[in-house]
């Protein structure tokens, strides 16, 4: 027979104000398996929980009953303090007397003392059938993947790879770095992007803790926290990464020109190429859809008929090209996993009234960028795409795909105030006579020394910022015409420009939804990651050992995505830092008995912890991994035969807390 | 050739190349009326099976006890749909089943000693002539398909009633209710290893047959079957005491199919109700 110990804390008035504690004690003694009752002022002070360790010894108990605030608070404080009595921390349970009772039932007493007794009651009828529960400790791999190569993945690799713990980087592109790489110079304090981004690439590229997949994409995930295993699929290079130097001979010779990606097709890069001049690692790749070699096979293929071409495979001095290179399934166990896949540009082609990309001098925001870099297109010469002319009126459009419902998109990306008032004054820097206009709805611009700099671009670089949003663009001769309306004065407003700057929100890159589906995270309308808490877990996710940083979570400027990236490589270093997992051991359970195996559990689980396995009898039936398993109970739910149970909340437990109020 | 013919050819090549190693089918039964499964190991068994009118039993309950054994099987439209329900819950495999799917023109009441041509309440307002799935088919279905509105003309009429008027229905049906679990029995849908009628530790469903504890046992099962029934109606075929089990089963056939846009056994792949979210999916507002 149990021997129940009840305690009633008064946490000062906030219970004992309104539930009469002396009635619920009264109560409680004669209620099934109660051996002892007491209250204390506040159960989860120092005096309060050693009068419960010492009740406990004295009087013998084995099961414990706290009546107190909600266990979200201190169901962790009194498992402890029962635990140190000798009593399983599993055999105890909390009965909400303050959330669900006084602080709701504040005016009428008498019924908010008999609420406490039921609850209290309910509590006494299931701890009694509540088992002793037990941890289990599983290893765990000490190794971190990194997915995407951004500065948010490069920070976290550095980060965990500096904690002394192996990283592999994977990247989809050639070459790491990233949209900073792409970035002229960064707000507020003009650095040149690429300079300060580069000396990291190369240290990810030296660091012995690094492995650098590139030109590599995440193919499937499966397992848990500690245990994940993972296949990544490293494209055909066509290029033997260990011979090749990065001599350069090769992507010079190449005679075959195709618009370069990184210079958003502003400007031609060979079919054997790296992506810029600062990339890492400095090796190229061939690109089989224009390579002249290529071309040739598939044509010989149809049995047409063209030049053949090999001329990077003569020069080499290395011979490290190889054509018959395939694609590759690298699998490898991982501890943790960080998930920093960036965002891309909106694609304005939805805005009718910009022009939906057919006029070549309304450009955005990152052209911009890349036309105002010294190793752009351009040499960093700012100039209209259509003409090559120097534009000397230059029209900023903010929020292009931000904060417009009509276009789906509801939130605002947060730089771009900043960077089309960084570009305004480096149009101006590079070109005195160039005028900047900057239509915009709000100048957001907070951030230490962003309002100061958006300031001075007004102040020192006269730019003028309209109010308004633009109704149309037309061309007229080599003038685009803006028609806007400054809503500070209510009046239309038109500019003849020479170049139209469209300032496009951030989105998730491509492929994310696909990604979190294949690691099991969620994700929002936007296809941005989720994570556990907004406020208070930032960088991790619902999936444990799962950790997100930078804008594939939402909008995020450069510090808040190194910053991002430090976070969750400190998370990934403070897991590592342990050499066993333990697991909370109220998680599901499937009776093998009973299963029948119609596996809709492993579909409802959000957490993917059920896996299936084979009977002796040859049934295949659902098995719960422990250490995946939250313990939200939906496998119980919908388990027609009544095979899951949820330890701590089994059937039987709840049924004993429900039939315990029929009387 | 008749449609018997048809099925005697083809089961009789499988046993004999060994593809099976039983047809499952009808034969007369021995009342020389009605008919009955037949389990056809042998080529001279085979020369039994028959199909017609009187041919009701959904057999597809029957390949719960051949999960890996090959096996070869004559379907209904109805019956096919219990195959991919089982499909769907890994419950059998396909590469084990050879389906031999008959277009039906309906069954008829025709029972034991008692011939009636008049069709089945189930059959009157099919409306699938033909099998979801099979392998090999044979038959032609008719050419008309009844108006669905009049298929659920019943539970429309029910939906009319007021909640008090809908409980005292219930209550009359299910008091009569002998707790004989012929419903389960029959049904290919129920394959609990352990009903949890039977279980004893948690207590669902108290043992005395009572009004109370039946209407748990009747309603749980439905519920265990919204979105999984696939509208054979043997359940109804089968209650000794004329539960009208089809008027649960099809206002629950209804409700999913609004909210959810699915069907039971359509198709093996598409994941059931239960197991998916969409956006789409607004839940009114219980009345």
């Amino acid at each position: 027979m149990a021997r129940t110990g009840v305690f009633i804390c008064h946490c000062g008035t906030n219970i004992g104000g309104t539930v009469d504690v002396s009635k619920v004690l009264e109560a409680a003694k004669s209620m099934p398996t109660v051996a002892y009752v007491d209250d204390n002022t506040y159960s989860c002070s120092e005096p309060g929980q050693a009068s419960i360790h010492d009740a406990i010894i004295e009087n013998r108990l084995d099961r414990v009953v706290i009546g107190c605030c909600s266990p979200r608070m201190h169901e962790n404080t009194f498992r402890k303090t029962v635990a140190t009595a000798g009593i399983n921390p599993y055999l105890l349970e909390i009965s909400n007397i303050r959330e669900h009772c006084s602080w709701v039932h504040g005016d009428d007493k008498e019924a908010a003392t008999d609420k406490a007794i039921e609850l209290v009651r309910m509590a006494v009828a299931k701890v009694a059938s509540l088992e002793p529960l037990f941890s289990r400790q599983v290893g765990l791999t000490k190794r971190a993947l990194v997915i995407g190569g951004g500065i948010a993945g490069i920070q976290a690799a550095l980060d965990i790879a500096n904690a002394d713990y192996e990283v592999v980087l994977v990247e989809r592109e050639p070459s790491i770095g990233g949209r900073m790489a792409q970035l002229d110079k960064t707000f507020p304090t003009l650095d040149c992007s690429a300079c300060i981004l580069a000396p990291k690439m190369v240290d990810v590229a030296q660091h012995p803790n690094i492995t650098l997949l590139t030109y590599a994409e995440v193919q499937d995930v499966k397992g848990f926290v500690g245990n994940f295993e993972v296949n990544i699929l490293q494209k055909a290079r066509k290029v033997d990464h260990i011979k090749c130097t990065g001599c350069g001979t090769c992507w010079q010779k190449c005679l075959e020109r195709t618009p370069s990606e990184f210079n958003l097709e502003m400007g031609k890069r060979s079919a054997i190429y790296i992506p810029f001049p600062q990339a890492v690692p400095l090796k190229p790749v061939i690109d089989t859809e224009h390579c002249a070699h290529f071309k040739y096979l598939e044509a010989k293929e149809e049995g047409r008929d063209l030049p053949d071409c090999n001329i990077c495979q003569q020069l080499c001095p290395v011979s490290a090209i190889d054509y018959e290179q395939e694609d590759q399934i690298i699998s490898e166990r991982f501890g943790a996993i960080i998930v920093a896949t960036g965002y891309q540009t909106f694609d304005h082609s939805v805005y009718h009234e910009y022009g939906s990309g057919r006029y070549a001098d309304v450009i955005t925001g990152l052209h911009l960028e890349r036309l105002l870099s010294a190793s752009g297109p351009t040499g960093g010469e700012v100039i209209r795409p259509s003409d090559g002319l120097l534009p000397k009126t230059v029209v900023f459009v903010s929020c292009v795909g931000s904060r417009d419902e009509q276009k789906g998109r509801a939130y605002c990306s947060k730089v771009c105030c900043m960077y089309m008032a960084k570009q305004a004054i480096m149009l101006k820097e590079h070109d005195p006579e160039v005028q900047c206009y900057i239509f915009y709805i709000d100048i957001r611009a907070g951030g230490k020394d962003f309002e100061e700099f958006a300031r001075r671009a007004q102040e020192e670089y006269g730019t003028l910022y309209l109010r308004g949003r633009i109704s149309k663009i037309y061309q007229e001769g080599k003038k685009l015409i803006v028609c806007g309306e400054d809503s500070l004065i209510g009046r239309p407003v038109e500019i003849a420009a020479d170049l139209v700057v469209l300032a496009t929100g951030m989105e998730p890159s491509i492929g994310a939804a696909e990604l979190a589906q294949r690691l099991k995270i969620s994700y929002d309308t936007n296809n941005f990651f989720i994570e556990a808490h907004p406020k208070l877990r930032p960088v991790e996710t619902n999936t444990d050992g799962i950790f997100l940083a930078g804008s594939c979570i939402g909008p995020r400027d450069i510090p808040e995505s190194v910053a991002q990236g430090g976070a969750a490589a400190a998370k990934v270093a403070a897991l590592f830092s342990q050499d066993v997992l333990t697991t909370d051991p109220m998680v599901a359970t499937i009776d093998p008995m009973l299963c029948s195996g119609c596996l809709l559990c492993t579909q409802v689980c959000p957490f993917n912890a059920i896996d299936t396995q084979v009977t002796r009898d040859g049934r295949t039936i659902a098995l719960v991994n422990e250490t995946m398993c939250k313990g939200c109970g939906l496998c119980v739910a919908s388990c027609r035969f009544g095979a899951a149970d949820l330890r701590g909340f089994t059937q039987q437990q709840i049924l004993a807390q429900v039939t315990s109020l029929w009387r | 050739m008749d449609l018997g013919e048809q099925i005697r050819n083809k089961a009789k090549e499988l046993i004999e190349i060994e593809t099976v190693d039983c047809v499952i089918g009808y034969e007369r039964a021995t009342d020389g009326v009605g008919a009955r499964p037949l389990f056809a190991y042998k080529p001279e068994e085979v020369d039994r099976l028959i199909f017609d009118q009187t041919c009701t039993h959904n057999l597809a309950k029957y390949l719960l006890n051949r999960k890996d054994k090959a096996t070869a099987i004559v379907v209904k439209p109805c019956d096919s749909r219990a195959i991919n329900l089982l499909l769907n819950e890994s419950q059998i495999q396909r590469d084990k089943l050879f389906i031999i799917g008959v277009a039906c023109p309906g069954i008829t009441k025709t029972g034991l000693n008692n011939t009636s041509e008049e069709l089945q309440a189930a059959c009157q307002i099919c409306q699938q002539h033909t099998p979801v799935i099979y392998d090999f088919l044979v038959g032609e279905p008719p050419a008309s398909e009844p108006d669905i509105a009049e298929a659920y003309a019943d539970v429309a009429a029910m939906e009319g009633q007021s909640a008090e008027e809908r409980r005292a229905f219930w209550e009359e049906q299910f008091s009569r209710c002998i707790r004989c679990y012929a419903c389960r029995q029959v049904c290919p849908g129920c394959y609990c290893t352990e009903c949890f009628v039977e279980r004893l530790d948690p207590l669902w469903v108290g043992i005395r047959i009572a009004p109370e504890e039946n209407e748990v046992w009747n309603t749980i099962r439905a519920f265990h079957l919204a979105g999984r029934c696939i509208a054979c109606n043997e359940c109804e075929r089968v209650c000794p005491v004329n539960i009208p089990l089809s008027l649960l089963n099809r206002k629950l056939e209804e409700e999913v199919r609004e909210l959810f846009n699915f069907q039971a056994g359509m198709d093996a792949e598409t994941p059931a109700p239960f197991a998916t979210y969409k956006k789409e999916e607004v839940f009114p507002e219980i009345g």
